[in-house]
C-alpha cells in the first residue's frame, strides 16, 4: 500500500510537469493548427531564467520565499515574452503559408533555442540552489515531500485558472472563437493577431512554471532537458485529444501515472513501450484522443 | 615578432608543400565528450592531455618536434564517436589517447583499428574493448571485470550486506559493470534481490527506487553515470529509503554532489585511485589546479599517463609510424607513471590494476577504504 501511494504521488508530480507543458502544445494547435515543436525548449528556457534569478537570490540574503515567487514571476513574464517574440518573427509571417513551412520553422526555433542556451550557459549541468529540502510527512507508510505537494497543488491551480480564463473571460471567448473559425472571428471584430500572441504568452509562461518547478524538484538542468519533457508532453496532448484543454491536463497526469506504475511494478526499461502502447491503443479506439470528441470546437 | 618570421617562412612552406606543414608537430588525438551531459568529464580529460603535452614540450618535445593535442567531441555517442575518430585519422594523428564513455570508445576503436592507429584509453573500462583481438588498444585504467568483483567484495565483506539491488542504465559501460558485479555477488553468496535497468535522462527514478526499497536490500548499487546517480541520491533521501547507496567509478564526479546537496552524503563509489590519493601525482594536482582553476577530474591523471606513454614511446621507437608505435607500446614494461608502474599485458590491459572506494562526506568526496593484498579493509590514506 505504501508503495502504491508513493507511486501515485511520484506519478502526479511528473504528470503535473507534462500537463503544464502539454497545455502549450494544445492551445497553440487549437488556434493556429501548429505543432509547436519548440515548446519543449521554451520549457527549458523557463528553467534557465528561473535558475538565473534563484542563483542571484541565493547569493543575496533575500528570504527564499520571496526569491522563489520572484523567480516564478520573472520566468513566466520573460518566457512568455520570448514566446510572443518567437510567434511574431518566426510563425506569424507563415500563418497563411503551407503547414509544412511553419512546422519546419518550429524545428528551427527549437534548434536555435537549444544552441543559444548552450552558448550562454555552457554544455554541462547547472544546478538549482538547494532552497527546499526533502522535508515532508508520512501518509500510509509513504514519505511525501512538501515540494511534491506544492508542485501538484500549484499545477492544479494553474490548470483550473486557465480553464476559467478560457471559458469565462472575453479573451478566452475570443480564443475559442479563433479555434472554431479564424476568418469568421476576424469578421466579428476580434483582433486575431493579438489573441494568437496572448495564446503564445499563456502557453509559454505555463511551460516556464513547469521549468522552474522541475529545476527546484530535480536540481539539475541542462540545455537539452526540453527534449524528453517536450516529447512526453506532446504525447500527453495527443492522448488527451490535441486542441482540447482538459484533455491535455488529463493526458499529462495519465502519462505521469503510467510512467510511475510501469517503472514501479514492471520495469523502468519498459516505461516508454508502455506509454506509447497506451497512446497507440487509445488512438486506434478513439482517433481524436480521450477528450477530442467535439471536432468543431477545439478549445 | 612572431608574425614577420611566419611571413618570411611562408614562401618556403609553399614550395615544400603541405607535407612539411603537417610534419611540424606530432599530433595526439583526444576523443572525449565535449557536449551533452558528460561534457564536464570530457573537459577534465582533455585538459589533462594538454597539460601533459605542455610538460613534454617544455622539456624539448619529442624527436625535435612539439606535441599537439587535438580534442574531438564524441558526445558519449557511438555515431559521433566514429566521426570523431575519422576526423582524427584525417588530421594525421600519430596516436590517440583519451575516451570516456565505453559506448563511444568501442566504435572509435574499430575506426582507429581500420586506420592502424594506436588508441590508449584513459577512462573506458568495459572489458570488451580489449577482448576484440585488436592489437592497437591499450588502457591505463582497470577493467569492469576487475572493478565488479571488487565492488561485490566491498558490499559483502565491508558493508556486510546480505541482500543487494543492482541497477544499471543499459549503456555498454554500465551494463558490463553491473553484470560483473552481480556475478561477483552471487559467487560470494549474496542475495541479488533486484537487477534491472533504468533509462538515463528520465529525471524521476523515485518509482523504481521505492519499488527496489520494498524488496528490502541492504545496499542499492547503481552502475550508471553521475547525472542520474545525483538524482537517485536526492530522490532516495526524499523517500526516506533505508538501504545504503553506492555506484561505480562513473558516479565519482562533483556533479553528483551539486545535484543532490546534503542528500549526497554517504554515497559510496568504487573507483581507480584518484590523483589526490596517489603519492606520485601531488605535483600533477597542483599544476592542474593552477592551470585550470579547478581540481582534476577522476580520470585526468590516467589521461596524463596515457599521453605521456604515447609521447615517450614515440621517442624510444624513434618514429611516428603507427605500426612501429603499436609494436613499441606492446613492449612497455614498468613505465613509472603517475598512477603507478604501468605494464601492458598481451591484450593491452594494465597488468596490475587497483581499486579503492570513496565516499561523500560533508558534501565533498573523501577517500574511504581499500583492500590490502591479504584481504583486509583499511582506510585510504
Amino acid at each position: 500500500m505504501s508503495e502504491f501511494i508513493q507511486l501515485v504521488v511520484a506519478g502526479l508530480t511528473t504528470g503535473s510537469f507534462y500537463a503544464l507543458v502539454a497545455l502549450g502544445y494544445t492551445m497553440v494547435y487549437g488556434i493556429v493548427r501548429l505543432i509547436n515543436f519548440a515548446h519543449g525548449d521554451i520549457f527549458m528556457v523557463g528553467a534557465f531564467i528561473g535558475w538565473t534569478v534563484l542563483t542571484a537570490v541565493a547569493a543575496s540574503h533575500m528570504p527564499w520565499g520571496i526569491g522563489l515567487l520572484l523567480a516564478l514571476i520573472l520566468a513566466m513574464l520573460l518566457t512568455g515574452g520570448i514566446g510572443v517574440v518567437i510567434e511574431r518573427f518566426a510563425y506569424q509571417p507563415l500563418l497563411s503559408a503551407p503547414p509544412l513551412s511553419i512546422l519546419i520553422t518550429a524545428l528551427g526555433v527549437s534548434i536555435a533555442l537549444e544552441n543559444g542556451v548552450l552558448l550562454i550557459f555552457g554544455a554541462g549541468f547547472n544546478t538549482y540552489p538547494h532552497l527546499i529540502g526533502s522535508e515532508g510527512f508520512m501518509l500510509g507508510g509513504a514519505h511525501i515531500t512538501n515540494i511534491q505537494v506544492g508542485i501538484i497543488v500549484l499545477s492544479f491551480l494553474l490548470m483550473g485558472g486557465l480553464y476559467l480564463f478560457v471559458h469565462h473571460t472575453f479573451i478566452g471567448t475570443a480564443m475559442r472563437a479563433l479555434a472554431v473559425d479564424r476568418d469568421a472571428a476576424r469578421l466579428m471584430g476580434i483582433n486575431v493577431e493579438r489573441v494568437i500572441q496572448i495564446t503564445f504568452f499563456l502557453g509559454s509562461s505555463l511551460a516556464a512554471v513547469a521549468g522552474v518547478m522541475e529545476g527546484l524538484y530535480y536540481t539539475e538542468i541542462n540545455f537539452f532537458m526540453g527534449f524528453v519533457v517536450g516529447l512526453r508532453a506532446f504525447t500527453a496532448a495527443v492522448l488527451g485529444g490535441i486542441g482540447n484543454i482538459p484533455g491535455a491536463m488529463a493526458g499529462g497526469l495519465l502519462i505521469g501515472l503510467l510512467e510511475a506504475f510501469s517503472a514501479g511494478y514492471i520495469s523502468s526499461r519498459w516505461t516508454d513501450v508502455i506509454v506509447f502502447l497506451v497512446l497507440i491503443g487509445t488512438l486506434v479506439i478513439k482517433p481524436t484522443g480521450l477528450f477530442g470528441e467535439r471536432v468543431v470546437e477545439r478549445m | 615578432m612572431i608574425k614577420p618570421i611566419l611571413y618570411a617562412g611562408l614562401p618556403l612552406l609553399m614550395t615544400l608543400g603541405g607535407a612539411a606543414a603537417f610534419a611540424d608537430t606530432i599530433k595526439i588525438g583526444v576523443p572525449v565528450p565535449l557536449s551533452g551531459p558528460y561534457a564536464s568529464a570530457g573537459v577534465d580529460v582533455l585538459n589533462a592531455a594538454k597539460l601533459a603535452a605542455a610538460d613534454i614540450n617544455a622539456s624539448g618535445g619529442v624527436l625535435g618536434k612539439q606535441i599537439e593535442i587535438l580534442g574531438e567531441d564524441d558526445a558519449c555517442d557511438a555515431q559521433q564517436g566514429v566521426q570523431a575518430a575519422q576526423k582524427l585519422v584525417d588530421a594525421g594523428v600519430a596516436a590517440v589517447a583519451g575516451g570516456y564513455c565505453s559506448g563511444a570508445a568501442l566504435p572509435e576503436l574499430t575506426a582507429l583499428h581500420r586506420a592502424g592507429i594506436p588508441y590508449i584509453l584513459d577512462a573506458s573500462t568495459n572489458p570488451k574493448l580489449t577482448q576484440l583481438g585488436f592489437n592497437n588498444v591499450f588502457r591505463t585504467i582497470g577493467r569492469d571485470d576487475q572493478q565488479g568483483p571488487f565492488a561485490a567484495a566491498f558490499m559483502a565483506n565491508y558493508l556486510k550486506a546480505k541482500k543487494v539491488a543492482v541497477i544499471d542504465d543499459n549503456t555498454v559501460y554500465s551494463k558490463g559493470l553491473a553484470d560483473n558485479t552481480v556475478a561477483g555477488l552471487k559467487k560470494l553468496g549474496i542475495d541479488v534481490v533486484y537487477y534491472d535497468a533504468v533509462t538515463p535522462g528520465q529525471m524521476d527514478y523515485s518509482a523504481v527506487l521505492s519499488h527496489v526499497a520494498s524488496l528490502g536490500p541492504d545496499v542499492i548499487d547503481y552502475t550508471g553515470y553521475f547525472a542520474e546517480a545525483g538524482l537517485m541520491a536526492k530522490e532516495a533521501a526524499a523517500l526516506h529509503l533505508a538501504p545504503k547507496l553506492m555506484g561505480g567509478d562513473a558516479t565519482d564526479d562533483p556533479t553528483l554532489i551539486k545535484t543532490a546537496g546534503m542528500a549526497a552524503n554517504g554515497w559510496m563509489a568504487t573507483c581507480a585511485p584518484l590523483p589526490q590519493f596517489l603519492t606520485g601525482a601531488k605535483d600533477f594536482v597542483t599544476n592542474f589546479t593552477k592551470a585550470y582553476n579547478t581540481a582534476p577530474g577522476p580520470y585526468s591523471v590516467y589521461e596524463y599517463d596515457a599521453v605521456e606513454i604515447a609521447a615517450k614511446t614515440i621517442k624510444s621507437a624513434g618514429s611516428t609510424d603507427p605500426a612501429t608505435l603499436i609494436a613499441a607500446l606492446h613492449k612497455v614494461t614498468d613505465y613509472p607513471g603517475l598512477t603507478g608502474n604501468i605494464t601492458f599485458n598481451s591484450v593491452g590491459d594494465r597488468a596490475v590494476a587497483s581499486y579503492i572506494t570513496v565516499i561523500v562526506k560533508d558534501e565533498a568526496w573523501a577517500p574511504y577504504v581499500k583492500q590490502t593484498p591479504a584481504g583486509q579493509w583499511v582506510p585510504v590514506q
